[in-house]
């Protein structure tokens, strides 16, 4: 806070001698974050090396291992699979939502932000029921004389994708309708004028200008999805299991940290490089682009 | 750094005042109707008796568990785990030995009890199936594995414990008193054979989920969810051939902060009376040997201490010390 209320109630700016003063006012974040990120990370770091021998053994084992590698790769495939799938759908609603009247905007609005906040693992449990063989979309899609056998839906790499596109989906219209809700019509109306038709429009002038919002959902699904645990448990099969999901079996179920510790430091890597590349590329960019 | 002050003394609180008071003790166990059922069977009547509060907490977690001891931060001080962890675990030190002057393991199944743990309850994996949705259910091991004969999905328990892989051997032809060392090459040839087809359920009430809606209308499931299952109005059929047992354990960790407390609720939750209430409220069986005799027999006949004819009893101190071998083989053969 730099301002202060008076009893009048007007706004004060505050008197300069209580303001904070150079670095003594950035010492309990710097506190929090060394407390409650970086000692346990290195903490991580340092069991990895060091359990159940020391050295590089576990991460010799993690990478030397087809089994581990595959998992690697997993997660990769449905992370990039669940981002590209919620880019496609959430960038028409997003679009949608920004030149919509506002009535219906608020409603669309409430049910995603409804659907965010409903417990996790109720909506994941939902989407078990709705999925599996004798679930409600199978028995629709029977009872109209589409297919004839149920179909494979769920414990397997489609049920993943479906529960977690539908999970990240606010995550990605969100940003998105920030920076499209900022895109002057009058650009698009002025493409139109010199000539552009609707492709065009769309790929010349929106997509560009929306890159940024773009950018940023995407990363932001990647990223969450590489780590995520419940959703690929729950309606996965074991043969597309996530990181997420090992480095759980190496902690609980099989109490190995320093494996645990080595998957966990090789997730927290990537994401932090992929963050870094997004800063280099978009990072300078003003959202909504003028 | 006013506030960094302020930090290290409310750090310095937390670590102060983490002992529990000496009236109270915490037990943890795996959460839903089970822990329920502890609680009323056990909990209440013990503090009824003296007074001591049990505070309940969970669900089980090994890392929790080991993180505690090594923190010397212990804020559990009975534990309800499984039968291997609790052999090793025992074995790697980071329990407390039990004070058998105080629990009384004369009555106590001498399957379930090492120098650091006493049964909790024991169970079966029965093969368990949904009579509504098929033609007909599955009686043996190899009829599980035999998708010619009762083709369709079938469930098995997801993590690497005693259970799926006796089942396989089983199924391929081993004898029942030659299971042990576990022929792992052999078991998990066999699991290949109907990989494809299986289910995992990783929580009881997944495997109940999965019989009911048919989505795996049979599997290798703890008998409990059977009982609960029949209960609930679904024809079932049980299988008691070659039932696999093992059993949840008490263990006490490392350093907890109410030792005295805690032995004296192992030795009130493995008496008699106890026991058998656990067990006519879970469908799992007692290990005290005098509970059979306080329970009506129409329970007593669902549990699986009336099964031990086709028994197979899974070998814990095998486990205890495969533990991490056969966990690695099995999650790598899963992600396979």
């Amino acid at each position: 806070m730099s301002t202060y209320s008076d009893a009048s109630g007007a706004i004060m700016p505050l008197p300069k001698a209580r303001r904070a003063t150079g670095f003594g006012g950035v010492v309990p974040a710097l506190a929090f974050v060394a407390i409650f990120f970086i000692a346990p990370v290195a903490v991580l770091l340092l069991r990895s090396v060091l359990e159940p021998v020391p050295g590089f053994g576990n991460y010799a084992q993690l990478i030397g291992s087809a089994t581990y590698l595959k998992i690697f790769a997993n997660t990769f495939i449905v992370s990039g699979l669940v981002t590209v799938i919620s880019l496609l759908i959430g960038f028409p609603v997003a679009w949608a939502l920004a030149i919509m009247p506002g009535r219906l905007t608020s409603v669309i609005f409430a049910i995603l932000l409804l659907s965010m906040w409903t417990n996790l693992l109720a909506r994941t449990y939902a989407w078990m029921v709705l999925l599996q063989r004798t679930g409600l979309i199978n028995k629709m899609l029977i009872g109209m004389g589409l297919i004839d056998k149920p179909l494979a839906l769920v414990n397997n790499l489609t049920g993943v994708t479906i529960g977690m596109t539908y999970i990240m989906l606010p995550f990605i219209i969100l940003p998105l309708y920030g920076v499209i809700k900022k895109i002057d019509p009058s650009t698009l109306q002025a493409a139109a004028l010199c000539g552009a038709n609707r492709w065009q429009c769309l790929t010349r002038v929106l997509l560009p200008l929306a890159m940024p919002g773009m950018a940023a959902g995407a990363l932001m699904v990647f990223v969450m999805s590489l780590g995520y645990f419940v959703t690929p448990s729950l309606l996965g099969g074991t043969a597309n299991m996530m990181l997420a999901e090992l480095i759980a079996q190496f902690v609980q179920s099989l109490v190995n940290w320093g494996m645990g510790g080595a998957a966990a430091l090789v997730l927290l890597v990537v994401t932090l490089s992929l963050y870094t590349v997004q800063l280099r590329f978009f990072g300078n960019q003003n959202p909504g682009g003028r | 750094m006013k506030t960094t002050f302020a930090f290290a003394a409310v750090a310095a609180f937390v670590a102060v005042s983490g002992p529990a008071h000496a009236d109270n003790m915490v037990f943890s166990s795996w959460g839903g109707t089970t822990q329920d059922a502890q609680k009323a069977a056990w909990a209440s009547p013990f503090t009824e008796k003296t007074g001591i509060t049990v505070v309940q907490d969970g669900p089980t977690d090994y890392g929790k568990l080991k993180a505690m001891v090594e923190a010397g931060q212990v804020t559990w001080d009975v534990v309800d785990v499984e039968g291997d962890y609790a052999a090793q675990a025992g074995k790697n030190g980071q329990l407390e030995k039990l004070d058998f002057s105080v629990i009384d393991k004369s009555k106590l199944d001498p399957r379930f009890v090492t120098d650091y743990s006493v049964g909790s309850f024991y169970y079966s994996f029965v093969i368990g199936c949904n009579a509504d949705a098929v033609s007909a259910c599955p009686k043996t091991w190899a009829d599980l594995f035999d998708t010619t004969k009762f083709p369709g999905k079938r469930t098995f328990y997801k993590w690497s414990a005693p259970g799926v892989i006796e089942a396989a051997l089983l199924a391929d032809g081993v004898a029942a008193d030659k299971l042990y060392p576990l022929d792992l090459d052999r078991a998990f040839k066999k699991l290949d054979t109907i990989k494809s087809d299986i289910v995992w359920w990783s929580g009881g009430a997944q495997s109940q989920q999965l019989l009911a809606s048919a989505e795996a209308p049979f599997g290798s499931v703890w008998n409990g969810r059977m009982t609960a299952l029949a209960a609930s109005g679904i024809k079932t059929e049980t299988s008691w051939e070659q039932n696999i047992t093992a059993a949840d354990s008490l263990v006490v960790p490392k350093g907890s902060p109410n030792a005295e407390a805690a032995m004296k609720f192992i030795a009130m939750a493995t008496s008699a009376e106890p026991q058998a209430a656990l067990a006519k409220a879970t469908g799992y069986a007692p290990i005290n040997v005098d509970s059979a005799k306080l329970m009506d027999p129409e329970t007593a006949k669902t549990l699986p201490d009336q099964q031990t004819a086709s028994q197979v009893n899974a070998d814990m101190n095998y486990w205890a010390d495969n533990r991490d071998a056969i966990g690695e083989k099995w999650y790598a053969w899963q992600a396979k």
